[in-house]
């Protein structure tokens, strides 16, 4: 009996447990803010990119460019323009818009080489 | 065990263990946040944010694609904030950043025109071709100039009507100075007393952040900036005139001196009298 008494007790605090978990975790989860670009969803990133290339379309500055993606820390420009053109081809963009990526990507390829 | 003590550490254990979960789910181990809207960012990254879009903006004139960008922000109202950023863009002296972003929220404003022209895109095989075909933004304004006729600001035509790109001239170019095309006394018992309102305007009659203006009477002179109070234009400034003194307004860029201003006497309905104001509204040519 005395066992039975202790296993119940352990039980209810594996219930409170399991029960904080489901709160803090589904119910009533951390709200984030305050967050860096890293954090941003791909589609979101992608778009911010394609702001960046639909504003080089015009200025035609790649700096300007660069300075624009390096919003998202220490990865290379071109890199990140790569990065976002292969979502937009494979998330069906409009071809527009993967012409405006794909011309952000060689002009930041070709940027990054002549600032190496 | 007694039954009242077997209660309280079943209770206690239970008690125990919600908090024991909270903290783990709290503290050590929140759930993972599966990417972010822009809405989450600093509000720093915030501010780059709504740059690439006021950018993206001047290039395309997709004024629907722009609005749903910058409602992903959660700003309470677009346009106030980012004419709010564009006068932080001027006080850094990045006039580019803050003619797109003022352009931006003029348009959102104005409701102006949706349908901008697209730039031309480029196929991936013609880039290697062309160029560079972009079309020269400082033609598309000076395409379509509107006549001034210096009418008064109540019946100022609405801006933005037709195919005018926004963004190329909203800034004062050097050596063009200014001309008065309005100059009313303002008798409203609301407005503070001697209120001195100037409006600067390009030659499209979009308002003109930054402007210095210069007023200097007998005995003092002080100048002034428009687009400080963006809620009421990006182009508008005011200055507070003491009753008796005679004034008198000129753009700091040049413009024409508006001289011997002095506060006008007004009446109220029952027959009081009171200072009153003036408004002047400056357009560059």
């Amino acid at each position: 009996m005395k066992t039975f008494r202790w296993f119940l007790i352990l039980f209810a605090f594996l219930l409170g447990v399991g029960a904080g978990l489901v709160y803090g975790w589904f119910i009533e989860p951390v709200e984030f803010f305050d967050l860096p670009p890293d954090a941003l969803r791909t589609d979101f990133k992608t778009d911010y990119v394609l702001m960046t290339a639909e504003a080089y379309r015009l200025d035609q500055d790649p700096a300007a460019a660069a300075r624009r993606l390096a919003l998202f820390g220490a990865q290379p420009p071109y890199s990140i323009a790569a990065e976002a053109l292969d979502y937009a081809r494979t998330n069906g963009f409009a071809d527009t818009d993967i012409a405006l990526l794909q011309e952000l990507v060689t002009a930041m390829q070709a940027w990054s080489g002549i600032n190496q | 065990m007694k039954r009242p003590l077997y209660i309280f550490w079943l209770l206690l254990s239970l008690l125990l263990g919600l908090g024991a979960g909270l903290a783990y789910s709290w503290q050590i181990s929140p759930r993972p946040l599966n990417g972010a809207s822009p809405a989450l960012l600093r509000a720093d990254f915030k501010d780059q944010y709504r740059s690439a879009i006021a950018a993206a903006y001047a290039a395309t004139g997709n004024l629907p694609r722009a609005q749903a960008r910058l409602a992903l922000l959660g700003d309470e109202n677009p346009a106030e904030t980012l004419s709010a950023q564009a006068q932080q863009s001027i006080a850094r002296g990045n006039f580019t950043e803050a003619d797109q972003l003022a352009a931006l929220a003029f348009a959102i404003q104005s409701g102006a025109n949706a349908s901008l022209p697209p730039l031309p895109i480029e196929t991936s095989e013609t880039v290697s071709v062309e160029p560079s075909p972009l079309p020269e933004p400082a033609f598309v304004l000076t395409e379509t100039p509107e006549p001034l006729e210096a009418p008064p600001v109540e019946t100022l035509p609405p801006v933005l009507t037709s195919t005018p790109r926004p963004t190329r001239t909203p800034l004062p170019t050097q050596g063009a100075p200014f001309r008065l095309i309005g100059q009313e006394t303002v008798c409203d018992p609301n407005l503070p007393e001697g209120l001195l309102q100037v409006i600067v305007v390009n030659a499209s009659r979009r308002q003109l952040p930054g402007v210095k203006i210069v007023v200097t009477w007998e005995t003092g002179r002080d100048e002034f900036f428009t687009g400080f109070k963006p809620e009421l234009g990006n182009g508008y400034a005011d200055f507070l005139m003491s009753p008796g003194v005679s004034y008198a307004v000129q753009i700091a860029a040049g413009s024409e001196i508006v001289s011997a201003l002095v506060t006008p006497d007004c009446r109220t309905s029952s027959g009081e009298t009171y200072p009153g104001g003036y408004k002047l509204t400056f357009q560059q040519p």
